[in-house]
């Protein structure tokens, strides 16, 4: 009933909002009826309703399996890597692109560190190829030039996790500092000026003014990185490892493990079982990191 | 041999040419006045690929020699490789009004038919058909049937796929190595190339199915290894055409552990490119000029690889050597076709759709729809090579029309390859498999195969490229794949022995 007094006070509101809830019910919960096939052997020509239920069946593939804990714990370890780097890094680089006095440089800088966002990961990949391939590899040249011996990067499993959160950061960092660089600017000079009055440096601005402030954009953008920390860069992961099995132990995430799974036998229902796990896991994920910042910093809480 | 093909084909051409002319010829008064009354139809077409740039010109073309008789107007759609399965799947499924569709093994042809998408084409074929049934061999009919129906039409040029490697010959020739002629002079070739030409690889090989392990069975004379229905994964096998599914986890085959051993002395020795599990291209690899020996399918060297090879390293030179034995019946083949051509059971011109694809089985006409226009895109080389002019008209007749009978050569490809072609192009050749005709139906193992292909990738190419320590890394394979491979093995032997059963 509240509900639809508010409506009524405030219909050109509500009416703005409604192509954007429209949106979501069309795309966001409608689609999550698809999540029945999971439990489905599902025909094509039987259509959802038709298709016979086969309760769990379509999960065996996966938790059958003995590497689901292995992909999973990749998959949460990897995006870990990839959100506490990129905001530390992008955090940083937006207080100091919000330093610089050249407008001219800073203004270079900031396309020069957006640049890679718009790069594709195939030709990432290639780059990444290019750069470490034993043969001709542009850093194991480097390592015989100051006489070390070059090191067969494609064969050693272990030192992946770095290098995949390296190329994340490179890609990602500058797009994000942007977004911290906004919510920099917004921060009004006052507070600045009454720093420089009471006699504090620079760096002390920035421990005490900015980074605090900022700090509510770097929630979001974490919370937002977590609900989706289920899902491996698919298109990442997939271009630069590929199909090179010895590099599976530390990069296979549970997108890559099923696509290799499932490419050749088509079939939806076990995906959507896959998809299925990768939802909830994801919901309970943000359902206990929102209720840890609630705890620690109520305001800065989704909901 | 070659001769007695030769006259063979052309009977049959001229067989079939004269056929071709007596329909639309030598008809009764009353029934060509009928026939001119034949409405107008579109046919519309779904294959695979990208849209040649002078598609239209052919179409027209081909349009105007169909205009007095069959009066059919082509609606050609180009689904990219990318969307295929997908979009094929739906365009059938919400019964949108689609008369051929390229379908196959590999992509949804079983599932589709057992959806009854498709129509069965016994009785039209032998009606409105003649030729398409001429073009191919009794075998090919046989072993690619459904239920004892024919449901699509196979394509395919050769009862068994040609494989080679290609070798830097000039490398070859100014190391003075002998023309190789078999795997041990390939081998002994690498080495001469890892000690005198330091700064490139002397082997690079592609993965999964033709990795260069895998790529041996093609020339094991011996014991006939094979993969199964499901594909490689460097465990299941079939074995001297006997009708048994072999499994590599309870008994090792020596020859292939030989393989495997092979695979890891080239690894260790650096004969084989280093990085081979994540290059993305192997054969640009070999394009660029470095690396000396490469396996490929099909025989004879591709044009496009000599003329890269030339303009990236001047005077590189390629030859395709092949270890296939040009014997009668020293080959076990299938008879499967990996494309088809299905009518959908919803086409309103079931049977104008059938003439059509009839009439593309006679020369002429296949010439004009597989090369483009002669004189403009193509110039006949003989009665069965053809040479390019230009690039309007890109090669795709395996979508829709390819068959053993018709199909011309790149003239490019030399004497030798000619001779393997047409040796390939003749089913009676080959000594059938005990498996021929024989479909699995792998749904009842379905989370099995889904298991073994994730373990497949994290192991078989590393071992059967010799990337790890073999022993160690195959224990690790079995200990987590044989209970998923036990299972399809004795899922798989159970549907064969109940084909077999059948057959008898």
């Amino acid at each position: 009933m509240e509900l639809f007094r508010d409506i009524k006070k405030n219909v050109d509101l509500y009416l703005l909002a409604l192509p954007g809830l429209l949106f979501l019910v069309l795309f966001a919960y409608v689609p999550m009826s698809g999540h029945l096939l999971a439990f489905k052997q599902y025909r094509l020509a039987d259509g959802i309703w038709g298709s016979p239920w086969t309760g769990l069946d379509n999960f065996k593939f996966f938790f059958g399996g003995p590497d689901w804990l292995k992909v999973t714990l990749n998959t949460l370890f990897l995006n870990g890597l990839f959100i506490v780097a990129s905001l530390l890094v992008s955090a940083v680089m937006a207080v100091l692109l919000n330093e610089m006095k050249n407008r001219f440089f800073k203004k270079m800088a900031q396309s020069v560190i957006f640049l890679p966002y718009f790069i594709s990961w195939l030709v990432v990949s290639l780059m990444v190829f290019a750069f470490l391939n034993s043969e001709d590899g542009m850093l194991n040249k480097a390592f015989e030039s100051f006489g070390w011996s070059p090191i067969p990067w494609f064969q050693t499993k272990e030192v992946w996790p770095a290098i995949l959160t390296f190329i994340y950061v490179w890609k990602f960092a500058g797009y994000y500092s942007i977004i911290f660089l906004a919510a920099i600017t917004g921060i009004s000079s006052e507070y600045y000026e009454a720093a420089q009055i009471d006699g504090a440096t620079r760096f002390k601005q920035i421990i005490y003014i900015t980074l605090p402030l900022i700090r509510p954009v770097a929630i979001v953008l974490a919370l937002l990185g977590v609900g989706r920390i289920f899902y491996g860069d698919f298109g990442m992961i997939y271009g630069i490892i590929g199909d090179n099995g010895i590099l599976f132990p530390t990069t296979d995430v549970i997108d890559t493990y099923s696509f290799r799974a499932l490419r050749q036998l088509g079939n939806f229902s076990m995906s959507a079982a896959v998809i299925l796990y990768q939802s909830v896991m994801g919901l309970i994920c943000i359902l206990l990191f929102n209720g840890l910042i609630r705890k620690v910093d109520k305001d800065s809480s989704l909901f | 041999m070659k001769k007695m093909l030769a006259i063979s084909m052309t009977l049959l051409m001229g067989t079939s040419l004269i056929t071709g002319c007596s329909k639309t010829d030598s008809r009764p008064e009353g029934s060509k006045s009928a026939q001119e009354q034949l409405d107008q139809v579109t046919l519309k077409i779904m294959i695979p690929g990208d849209r040649p740039k002078d598609f239209d010109a052919v179409i027209a073309e081909a349009e105007k020699r169909l205009a007095p008789t069959l009066n059919v107007k082509l609606n050609v759609v180009f689904v990219p490789w990318s969307d295929l399965a997908q979009k094929t799947q739906v365009t059938l499924a919400s019964g949108e009004a689609v008369d051929l569709v390229f379908d196959a093994p590999w992509l949804h042809l079983n599932q589709m038919v057992a959806a009854n998408y498709y129509a069965p084409l016994d009785d039209l074929l032998k009606q409105y058909g003649p030729d398409i049934l001429k073009a191919r061999s009794e075998q090919l009919w046989e072993a690619n049937k459904y239920n004892g129906q024919i449901m699509a039409i196979p394509l395919s040029n050769a009862y068994l796929a040609g494989h080679v490697y290609y070798v830097r010959k000039d490398l070859r020739e100014k190391l003075g190595v002998a023309p190789i002629k078999t795997y041990d002079d390939l081998i002994k070739f690498a080495e001469q190339v890892k000690e005198k030409v330091p700064d490139i690889s002397p082997i690079i090989s592609y993965k999964a199915v033709t990795d260069w392990t895998n790529f041996r069975t093609f020339f094991d004379y011996d014991s006939h290894l094979n993969e199964t229905a499901i594909g490689v994964n460097g465990v299941l096998y079939l074995k001297d055409n006997d009708g048994k599914v072999h499994n590599m986890f309870e008994e090792m085959d020596s020859t292939v552990w030989k393989w495997i051993t092979d695979a890891r002395y080239l690894y260790q020795n650096k004969l084989m490119y280093q990085d081979v599990m994540s290059v993305k291209d192997q054969m640009e690899v070999f394009k660029s000029g470095k690396a000396a020996i490469i396996n490929a399918a099909d025989f004879g060297v591709k044009t496009d690889v000599a003329n890269a090879l030339k303009k990236n390293v001047p005077g590189a030179e390629v030859e395709a050597v092949t270890f296939f034995k040009l014997e009668k019946e020293a080959n076990l083949s299938s008879f499967q076709a990996w494309n088809f051509i299905a009518l959908s059971q919803v086409s309103k011109n079931k049977e104008r759709a059938i003439q059509f694809l009839n009439w593309t089985q006679q020369k002429d006409n296949y010439d004009l729809l597989a090369y483009g226009i002669k004189g403009t895109n193509w110039e006949p080389i003989g009665e069965n090579q053809y040479k390019v002019l230009n690039d309007g008209y890109a090669w795709f007749p395996y979508a829709w029309i390819w068959n053993p009978t018709l199909d011309r050569y790149d003239q490019g490809l030399g004497e030798e390859a000619q001779a393997l072609n047409q040796f390939v192009a003749d089913a009676d050749n080959f000594t059938p498999s005990k498996l021929t005709g024989f479909t699995f139906d792998s749904a009842p193992v379905a989370n099995e195969i889904a298991q073994l292909n994730t373990l497949r990738d994290k192991y078989m190419d590393a071992i059967y490229l010799g990337i790890v320590d073999p022993e160690t890394y195959w224990n690790k394979y079995k200990s987590e794949a044989s209970s998923a491979a036990k299972k399809i093995q004795v899922e798989m032997q159970k549907q064969i022995d109940a084909f077999l059963a059948s057959k008898n």
